[in-house]
């Protein structure tokens, strides 16, 4: 078992040989590129299907905005001052940190709980795309309850679409990543465009004079959908903070932020929050209160921008999951020793459009996006205790490279017991992630006091 | 110099994306004709966009 570990550990690390090093100062990038690379990679398909379940769930217009104001600004401020510090001090990536506190064997455990996230992320990508291309065949898209796929047409419709979206991966991937680059600021456009051709039909008159009056009554009246609960101001707050938890609490962002001159990069962040989450999900808020309240991105789409709405949904969902694939097809080539790249993705995305087929991963993407973070967020406080409290407390870090250990036994019982006392919290989901944190953080320092001791 | 020709365009049909939905906010534009225009826009987009990219 250790034998087979160690030669998955040491395919692994040939995989991410590129980044071993930590990154030269000349090779740290100008704060601009930061900018325009978050702004780029937070407006992608789902934004279209969570800022339309704010309205479903019953959000005030008032515990909309205030929300998202604040929700986003603790997203800016946990990558600016949780993960944008350790990746200027380190330069290196989660992985190869996480190496070093955690021991090569659990980071195997770790890559394969992230291909296994990104895949039904993707998966996700796929279904929304679906419902834009299932309305030229009349596709119903599934109810809000659904679990399992209603129709053959659904299951027909999302193996075609993932097929053609892995068909495309493998092809080329680095071609699509520059198409994609293309795509972006067109596609941040479809949602301002979108929320902006719904208004009159709304009732919103030019010079948005009477905006706020139809926002609180037509919009974010605070009337939840038959089966949905009610959300409020904390509800909106926290998902917009732990909607990319596991890029900044769970530091994956360091493999970004690393380049960065300084830590204070990690302000850039506001352009992926504001411009890009904020004003996406306000858009799609308005686009489903225009559709009359019925959870259906391809409609949205359509009835706001026509065949360029549709086309900017499928085309939302592939470049977000085409970067998704890859992610989780470089997770996945640790374990299968000697497979081309073409192959990896080839698993990567039979698995993710098998997965696409379950409506429940798209009409659940919100419960779907907490727990994400949440199962990899314990991890983050793992790498943030050692990093910043084992020094000052005078507890030997990096114990796991020293002693050649496979697996860091404190760091494993720390992710799963706090995942367990996680989900026996008697909260709603969306509030476990802060508590669960703050219990990793202060465990897995108390053990290292012991180990000390 | 062709450079700056695909810039200008590619970011005029970026600015069509918007310009037709914001004048059809305003009562200038009928529905049809505000997503007709976007598609066109979107499609000078798509094909400008990536000549001047490739030029960058």
């Amino acid at each position: 078992m250790t034998g087979r570990l160690a030669s998955i550990a040491s395919r692994m690390d040939r995989l991410y040989e590129f980044d071993r090093e930590p990154v030269a100062p000349d090779k740290l990038q100008p704060g601009g590129k930061f900018a325009g690379l978050f702004a780029g990679e937070h407006v992608a398909a789902t934004e279209f299907v969570i800022g339309a379940f704010f309205v479903l769930h019953g959000v005030t217009a008032k515990d909309l905005f205030i929300g998202l104001l604040f929700g986003n600004l603790l997203a800016v401020l946990s990558w600016t001052f949780i993960c944008a510090p350790i990746a200027v001090r380190t330069r290196l990536t989660l992985y190869w940190y996480l190496r070093k506190i955690a021991g090569p064997g659990l980071t195997i455990v770790y890559n394969l709980a992230n291909a296994v996230l990104y895949c039904i992320l993707a998966g996700a990508m796929i279904a929304v795309s679906a419902t834009a291309v299932g309305l030229a065949f009349g596709i119903k898209t599934p109810a809000l309850t659904a679990v399992f796929p209603a129709s053959p047409g659904w299951v027909l419709l999302t193996v075609v679409i993932g097929a053609l979206f892995t068909a495309l991966a493998i092809l080329g991937f680095e071609q699509l990543s520059r198409f994609a680059e293309v795509c972006s600021p067109w596609i941040f456009i479809v949602f301002i465009a979108g929320g902006l051709a719904v208004l009159p039909r709304l009732g919103v008159r030019p010079g948005f004079g009477n905006f706020w009056q139809v926002a609180t009554t037509k919009i974010w009246n605070g009337l939840p959908v038959a089966g949905q609960d009610k959300f409020g101001l904390w509800h909106v707050m926290f998902f917009a903070w732990f909607c990319n938890l596991a890029m900044h609490v769970g530091l994956s962002d360091m493999a970004v932020l690393r380049y960065a001159k300084k830590w204070t990069y990690g302000l850039f962040t506001a352009f992926g929050m504001y411009p890009g989450h904020m004003l996406a999900w306000i858009c799609s808020g308005i686009m489903v209160a225009g559709v009359g309240r019925e959870m259906n991105p391809g409609l949205m789409a359509y009835e706001a921008l026509g065949l360029a709405g549709v086309g900017g949904l499928v085309l939302a969902g592939w470049t977000t999951a085409n970067p998704t694939l890859y992610r989780a097809g470089l997770a996945l080539q640790s374990i299968s020793p000697g497979w081309p790249r073409w192959k990896v993705t080839l698993a990567a995305g039979a698995a993710t459009t098998f997965l696409s087929c379950f409506p429940v991963f798209f009409v659940k993407l919100l419960d779907y996006v907490a727990i994400y973070g949440l199962v990899l967020m314990p991890i983050g406080a793992v790498v943030f205790a050692e990093h910043w409290i084992f020094p000052r407390l005078g507890i030997e870090q990096y114990r796991a490279e020293k002693r050649g250990w496979t697996f860091n036994g404190p760091a494993l019982a720390i992710w799963m017991g706090t995942l367990a006392v996680c989900f026996l919290m008697p909260i709603h989901l969306y509030f476990r992630w802060l508590p669960g944190y703050l219990l990793a953080l202060v465990f897995y320092v108390l053990l290292g006091l012991r180990r000390k001791n | 110099m062709k450079k700056r020709i695909l810039a200008v365009l590619s970011l005029t049909c970026l600015a069509a994306c918007l310009a037709a939905p914001f004048l059809h906010f305003l009562g200038k534009l009928s529905s049809e004709v505000d997503k007709q225009v976007f598609l066109a826009a979107s499609v000078g987009w798509f094909v400008l966009a990536p000549l001047w990219a490739r030029r960058r």
